[in-house]
């Protein structure tokens, strides 16, 4: 063992890294699995579907792929109404089930084997499709979520809950996650209250669990606008939210937001093409104060991008 | 001009052309990659500045100017100095220049193609590692390994006994940054979900600027500083403390970006004792470069690489002392999130990085086109523009920083807070312009040292002869 | 590896290796550079001493500390008193509540409560809405007390301290005062202080002159 012999040293950097990656990688993973996924992870990996972002099923990263979030008042099958209403996360044939659909170790232990045992997660088919909701159970007096295989445990079909939900209730909040990540948008909203006094203005920050099987998380690390993890639950109009997606400065006149009209692709609602020219003239002429009033927002059209973003917004950001 | 020797043999591709492809490429990212900067900054101070077009609103541009930064600007430079700096350490020549070079070629293609994919908004969605999978595979497979391998097989292959401290650094932070990748990028190769994605998001965050940016920079002024100075290296030891210190407490603290999310609460106290220490590695590195420049403090004035040398090594007395602390508990719940970070950021990749590298830069492509600096008026001016934009840049986020904690902690309606930060965002975006244009000055300044710059007798240093214009 | 007993810290190479590498190392020029071999200059080693040591009591969970529930019981307890009721303003009222919580604090077991209710004064209007959640807790006798809550504006909620469990094996909800990350960091901060003492002692143990051509 001689000076500059670099055995040694070699031999100890792999030591110091790997110690390193031990204590880093290894020991936290054992707290991962275990935790257990809440109704609010459960819902979110559930309607985001398999993966947010570049996916085989979504190249492109708008939204393909999807399962849709339908709020069901009757029973799809018996037509019995069911209240309060409840979600369910429709999976046509094809469509790529959700990470804890496909993995359940995802959900944590106990959560999975209420999946499984009441929940029937586990014959669900992807090329036929299945429709999922969530369910309450009790387990040593406390009250687990669990994820349910409602085509086996009630028989509802596919065909049936987009049917009996109908196009109001039916939400594209997998698409519109996947517009939230295209665009960027959690480059200056989080989704992270915070430990502090953030949270009377922003809401509870997420418990472990909350996020068991989403994929991108997207936290968001650099905040230049409100955090948005609740912000359906402060603003739940979608005529505001559309008129702030539209040109934010319409309802907020010092917001530094992007106007987002693009989104609303080239026709509105009733299949007229939307002329942004005119419109921005219009608007340009009312912030000079030559017009009382600002041009009226185009009422998006069914398949709009803007339709999903608002949905996932009014829907998962409650 | 360097295409040709893709495909020639590669004894007959002069020593050098690897140093040269990679250098100019990398000032070429800095322009993009300021330039897109200095856009974005205009936009977050006047929100209706090119608007309505899906291709250039702020969502789509943000992460191609942080990329272009990281993995062209910054990690090109650093690619360049390794060409030429791993060679010359070692008394040898580089293993293969046309491994080089093709790692260059295709370095530039596969990043070029990324960031494109990236600005129409194809993207995986994890910060930093925004890059889709595929591109990921051949950044690791395409060109961090080759670059490995060529940095490798050059110290293996090296004619002296001992390997000098920068050449530690280059070899071990190669091997950590593919580990990075490989690990980091995990969560979308396997699908990894939930509370293991986010945390490996910051992990592989972390561990880019830990185990790659900061320590390779360090590294290159460990060689640029005795070269210019003709001092010796202060102290061999010191500089062992450095490294060791940099992967025993760089690795660790990558928790401290989540102290808000339900990660385990023991891993966000290991981490944030360990984010102190990344203190004990700034300490050796300053302690040893500043005690190197012993004598010939002089040069600080004199000599244009030397100033941007001794500043980047002067900002990483702040960066250190804001990143070691600000990330406790004690202070993060007070400006995390905000501009505070931001300016932080910037302060370790736009301050104290990229001042080594530049200095880096200018040395290397002189040394190796065997040609003078052209004008030392633009050089100067180059760094004058650098320093004072990136100051207005690094304080007036800053203080929109603190204004916005203070939003944050008194409950300030966000709005307010917009309104308060307006002027800084103005600010900033005339700090990165001036940034920007600083570096418009410096390809132009390359370029005509490549064409019209004296050339460097052999065996003579180019700093050594005397400025012509 | 030849270790000196009587003198551990000096070297661990002997006499003869460590010349071999003196003249080794005088000779060698890595591209015309060489690297001396100076001690780390004391006051840098003193600053390395307190930068350990700063980073333990800087983290010190103590910091991350936000109010409980604990901390409001008193003042629950008090504020449909008479005494309290009969007060004209709210501040008033308030006013004296703080000091009887205080006094309850100080006379109880956990010191660090009356440093807490200093940092966090409540309102009149917060303390009248989370009343309610406060003292159903405190009925209820649940699997987690008043001090597993934290006080959040107007909310009562259950703190967020994953990753620690107690005893019974259910999660902890109080912060601890010293957890595993730090007990982690103790071994690994030695491990990497043991490790470079013997790289720094494999060295020569000496200090090479700059070279007087050169300059």
């Amino acid at each position: 063992m001689a000076f500059q012999n670099y055995r040694w040293g070699t031999a100890g950097i792999g030591g110091m890294f790997g110690l390193s990656m031990t204590i880093t990688l290894f020991f936290p993973s054992f707290d991962f699995r275990s935790a257990e996924s809440t109704w609010v992870g459960l819902d979110k990996s559930m309607s985001n579907g398999r993966t947010i972002g570049f996916s085989y099923e979504d190249p492109t990263v708008t939204g393909q792929g999807k399962p849709l979030t339908v709020i069901l008042n009757k029973d799809p099958k018996t037509g019995a109404t069911i209240d309060p209403p409840v979600r369910a996360y429709v999976y046509r044939p094809g469509t790529p089930f959700a990470s804890p659909l496909n993995h359940p170790d995802n959900l944590g232990p106990t959560v999975k084997r209420l999946s499984i045992d009441k929940g029937k997660i586990d014959q669900a088919v992807k090329a036929q499709g299945a429709v999922f909701t969530i369910n309450h159970a009790d387990v040593n007096g406390e009250e687990w979520a669990y994820a349910e295989n409602a085509s086996v445990t009630r028989g509802w079909t596919v065909d049936a809950a987009l049917s009996t939900a109908g196009d109001a209730n039916t939400k594209y909040v997998g698409r519109g996650k996947s517009i939230y990540i295209h665009e960027g948008c959690w480059w200056c909203h989080t989704l992270l209250p915070e430990h502090t006094q953030d949270w009377q203005v922003f809401g509870t920050p997420p418990y472990l669990g909350d996020f068991n099987g989403e994929m991108p998380t997207a936290f968001g690390s650099d905040r230049k606008a409100p955090d948005i993890l609740h912000v359906a639950s402060r603003n739940s109009s979608r005529e505001w939210m559309m008129m702030h997606f539209f040109n934010p400065r319409l309802v907020q006149p010092n917001s530094i937001m992007p106007r987002f009209d693009y989104l609303w692709g080239r026709v509105d609602v009733n299949g007229n093409p939307i002329d942004f020219s005119t419109w921005r003239k219009e608007y340009t002429a009312y912030r000079k104060g030559e017009r009382p009033y600002p041009p009226e927002v185009p009422e998006y059209a069914r398949n709009a991008e803007i339709r999903a973003l608002i949905d996932w917004v009014l829907t998962s950001l409650k | 001009m360097l295409f040709k020797y893709l495909f020639a043999k590669n004894e007959d591709i002069p020593a050098g052309s690897a140093t040269i492809f990679f250098g100019f490429s990398s000032i070429l990212w800095f322009i993009v990659g300021t330039g897109l900067g200095s856009f974005n900054a205009a936009k977050l101070a006047f929100p209706d500045f090119v608007t309505g077009v899906e291709m250039f609103a702020f969502g789509h541009m943000r992460q191609v100017h942080v990329l272009a930064v990281i993995l062209g600007w910054i990690s090109m430079a650093f690619a360049m100095t390794m060409m030429y700096m791993t060679p010359a350490l070692g008394n040898t020549k580089l293993w293969s220049e046309k491994l080089g070079l093709w790692t260059a070629f295709l370095w530039n293609v596969g990043l070029g193609t990324g960031l494109t994919l990236l600005w129409c908004g194809i993207t995986s969605g994890r910060e930093y590692s925004d890059l889709i999978w595929p591109v990921d595979l051949v950044v690791i497979f395409g060109v961090l390994l080759p670059l490995g391998i060529n940095v490798w097989m050059t110290i293996a292959q090296r004619r002296t006994q001992g390997i000098y401290i920068t050449n530690w650094f280059f070899g071990a932070c190669i091997f950590m940054l593919i580990t990075t990748f490989l690990v980091g990028n995990s969560p979308e190769l396997f699908n990894l979900t939930g509370l293991t994605e986010a945390y490996l998001t910051f992990w592989f965050a972390h561990n880019v600027l830990g185990l790659w940016i900061t320590p390779v920079a360090a590294g290159i002024a460990y060689y640029v500083l005795p070269k210019l100075t003709g001092n010796p290296l202060y102290s061999h030891r010191i500089g062992h403390l450095h490294f060791w210190s940099i992967i025993a407490f760089y690795s660790t603290p990558a928790s401290h970006h989540l102290l808000s999310a339900p990660l385990p609460e023991w891993l966000k106290s290991f981490a944030s004792v360990e984010g102190v220490l990344i203190l004990i590695p700034a300490v050796a590195f300053v302690a040893n470069i500043l005690l190197t420049m012993k004598g010939r403090w002089s040069m600080f004035v004199e000599n244009v690489e030397t100033k941007f040398t001794i500043t980047g090594v002067l900002l990483a007395i702040p960066l250190n002392m804001q990143g070691g602390f600000q990330q406790t508990r004690a202070i993060n719940w007070y400006i995390h999130g905000t501009g505070w970070i931001v300016a932080h950021a910037h302060l370790a990749l736009l301050g104290m990085s990229s001042f080594l590298e530049v200095a880096a830069v200018y040395f290397g492509l002189q040394q190796m086109m065997r040609r003078k600096l052209y004008s030392l008026a633009l050089a100067n001016v180059h760094y004058w523009f650098f320093i004072i934009g990136f100051c207005t840049y690094w304080i007036s986020m800053t203080i929109a920083g603190l204004i916005q904690g203070a939003g944050k902690i008194y409950e300030v309606p966000y709005i307010d807070v917009v309104i308060a930060e307006h002027p800084y965002m103005i600010a900033r975006w005339v700090g990165g312009t001036m940034v920007f244009t600083g570096n418009m000055i410096w390809l132009y300044n390359m370029y005509m040292t490549a064409r019209e710059g004296t050339l460097v007798p052999k065996g003579r240093y180019a700093h050594e002869l005397a400025y012509e214009r | 590896m030849a270790w000196k007993f009587d003198n551990p810290l000096y070297s661990l190479s002997d006499e003869e290796q460590n010349k071999r590498a003196i003249t080794l190392w005088e000779a060698e020029r890595h591209g015309d550079l060489w690297a001396a071999n100076n001690r780390l200059p004391f006051p840098v080693t003193l600053l390395i001493a307190l930068i350990v040591l700063t980073a333990f009591m800087m983290t010190m969970p103590i910091w991350g500390q936000r109010p409980t529930a604990e901390l409001y019981a008193p003042m629950v307890q008090l504020m449909d008193s008479p005494q309290v009721k009969g007060m004209a303003t709210n501040k008033e009222k308030i006013a004296y509540l703080t000091t009887e919580a205080m006094k309850a604090h100080e006379q109880a077991k956990d010191s660090r409560l009356p440093g807490l209710l200093e940092r966090h004064p409540i309102t009149w209007s917060d303390l009248q809405l989370m009343a309610p959640a406060i003292r159903e807790i405190q009925s209820s006798g649940g699997t987690y007390g008043l001090e597993s809550y934290t006080v959040v504006g107007d909310q009562v909620v259950l703190a967020n301290f994953e990753g620690m469990r107690r005893p019974d094996g259910k999660r902890l909800r109080t912060q601890p005062w010293f957890d595993t990350g730090f007990i982690i960091d103790m071994f690994y901060v030695t491990y990497f202080i043991i490790v470079m003492v013997l790289v720094c002692k494999r060295l020569p143990h000496f200090s090479q002159k700059a070279n007087p051509k050169k300059n």
